[in-house]
């Protein structure tokens, strides 16, 4: 995906706010981009562009053949439908694309099972704690065939030992299907473990201040390496 | 949430027991059938009634009516309500209607209405302004509540305008729906069989009220009243079954697809 000096400024009140100008940046296809960068520096928005949900004011992103179609999306928040069941919220966003019923069910309980939520197909969304919504979050965004995914900080209002869990989880289904993933997060150490590539952002108008390529594999990388320790203190200062 | 044991039931019905005491011993002390006959005489006053050839009449057009002004109010507030939620100018344009909805005193509605229209009319006409506000501001609100994170959800997950409608408004309004439904219908009989008393169409339950009232039978006004309260109960209990069958049938669909998948 090649985005192409994209401008965005939202009008609030009388003034203009610009929150991205000449924004560029080259994205692997078949890769993570971990865009690391304060709160409110228009990570969120860049995401928006990516999905369509906006237009820039001027610039392009052109995406190649594989990226080209729907997206998957993980959200702060699970987004669950609360009336109904953990399977169907899955089975839900197949229905355009799979005409076959079995099928979408199929599917979705192949990304339940994934995820380890097999047992708890027939539950509600509120008989289920936190992190466990937020895993059928995952099995819904990988069980669509989105072309492209967009998370934006998904693992961030849970506590540590469950956002590890939920990183894992991530990142097995990831390693199966191997989609072009863009990533919003003000956690390095998360970036770090998950990217192929770290894009640390300046706040607005956000601009790529560094970009990091990781070439350690995935199943290699601590947190205690000496080389991702110099890299989350220069994030720091 | 619906916990009903044994000690809340017979709470309940010595709350039953004490009230028909009270007016038992009122009745005693008044001394008085016109002021205010015995329970037990009015329960004869019921009984006769039950067995008056045009009592299912009588009753039978007041409930049409109120069903009929029912509907119209649920079809008639749900739609407006939905588009006032959706649309500021909708809802501006609805304000001034709502306000001398809910301001206008019942009776003179419903006198107005009677130099309009004919008796039969006149009930439905009063009950569907008093009833429309209930429905119309509970349905806009649900509309106003509606979650904006997952209505962005359906947009990214490419939902079809039909499909968001079915799986994420409709869902969503259920509760405000149900609670403007209730209210309304419970505000129609009562509406419906005022408008009766004053107007006094041929048949319907207010219309024998109204005669028993001139003819000074206080235990035929009474077992009138009786019979009004229970149509309003029994019209709250229907509508609860009403709610809880397509739960009971959803269920059952859900059970049966995840036995076919075992």
């Amino acid at each position: 995906m090649n985005i192409r000096e994209i401008s965005k400024a939202y009008v609030v009140g009388s003034a203009q706010l610009p929150v991205l100008s000449d924004f560029s940046l080259e994205i692997d296809p078949g890769t993570i981009t971990a865009l690391v960068g304060p709160s409110g520096c228009g990570k969120t928005t860049l995401l928006r562009l990516i999905g369509a949900l906006e237009q820039p004011d001027s610039g392009t992103i052109e995406k190649s053949r594989d990226e080209v179609g729907p997206l998957s999306y993980l959200f702060q928040e699970p987004r669950l439908l609360p009336w109904h069941s953990v399977l169907a919220n899955v089975e839900l966003v197949l229905r355009p694309w799979y005409q076959d019923r079995e099928e979408r069910i199929e599917r979705s309980m192949r990304f339940l099972r994934m995820v380890g939520l097999e047992d708890y197909a027939r539950f509600k969304p509120d008989q289920l704690s936190g992190g466990m919504r937020q895993r059928v979050a995952i099995a819904r965004a990988f069980a669509y065939p989105g072309h492209i995914m967009l998370l934006d900080e998904p693992f961030q209002s849970l506590d540590t030992h469950l956002r590890w869990s939920l990183v894992e989880a991530f990142l097995t289904l990831w390693e199966a299907d191997k989609r072009t993933t863009v990533y919003v997060t003000h956690d390095i150490s998360e970036a770090l473990l998950m990217a192929d590539t770290v894009i640390r952002l300046t706040s607005r108008p956000m601009q790529i201040s560094r970009s990091y390529r990781i070439n350690t594999a995935r199943n290699n990388r601590s947190l205690a390496d000496p080389e991702f320790i110099d890299l989350q203190r220069s994030f720091y200062t | 949430m619906n916990r009903s044991t044994w000690l809340t039931k017979s709470i309940t019905v010595l709350s039953v027991l004490i009230l028909l005491g009270l007016w038992q011993l009122g009745a005693y002390l008044l001394d008085s059938g016109v002021l205010l006959p015995t329970p037990g005489v009015t329960g004869s006053a019921l009984m006769v009634l039950l067995q008056q050839k045009p009592f299912s009449l009588n009753v039978l057009a007041t409930v049409i009516r109120a069903l009929q002004s029912f509907i119209i109010i649920f079809l008639v507030g749900g739609l407006f309500g939905v588009m006032a939620g959706y649309s500021k100018k909708v809802h501006a344009f609805l304000i001034p209607v709502l306000v001398i909805c809910k301001a206008t005193p019942v009776m003179s509605v419903i006198l107005l209405a009677f130099i309009w229209f004919s008796s039969g009319t006149v009930p439905l006409f009063s009950a569907f302004l008093m009833g429309f506000p209930v429905m119309f501001v509970q349905v806009e609100q649900g509309v106003k509540q509606l979650s904006p994170r997952l209505h962005e959800m359906t947009v990214m997950y490419g939902f079809s305008p039909l499909r968001r409608l079915i799986h994420f408004v409709i869902p969503s309004l259920t509760p405000s729906i149900i609670t403007g439904a209730k209210a309304s219908l419970s505000m129609v009989w009562k509406v419906v069989i005022a408008a009766e008393v004053l107007t006094v169409p041929r048949y319907g339950v207010g219309s024998r009220m109204q005669l028993a009232q001139v003819h000074l039978e206080t235990a035929e006004v009474l077992a009138w009243t009786m019979i009004a309260v229970l149509l309003t109960a029994i019209g709250d209990l229907l509508f609860i079954a009403m709610l809880n069958l397509p739960k009971k049938l959803m269920h059952a669909r859900q059970t049966q697809s995840m036995e076919n998948l075992q």
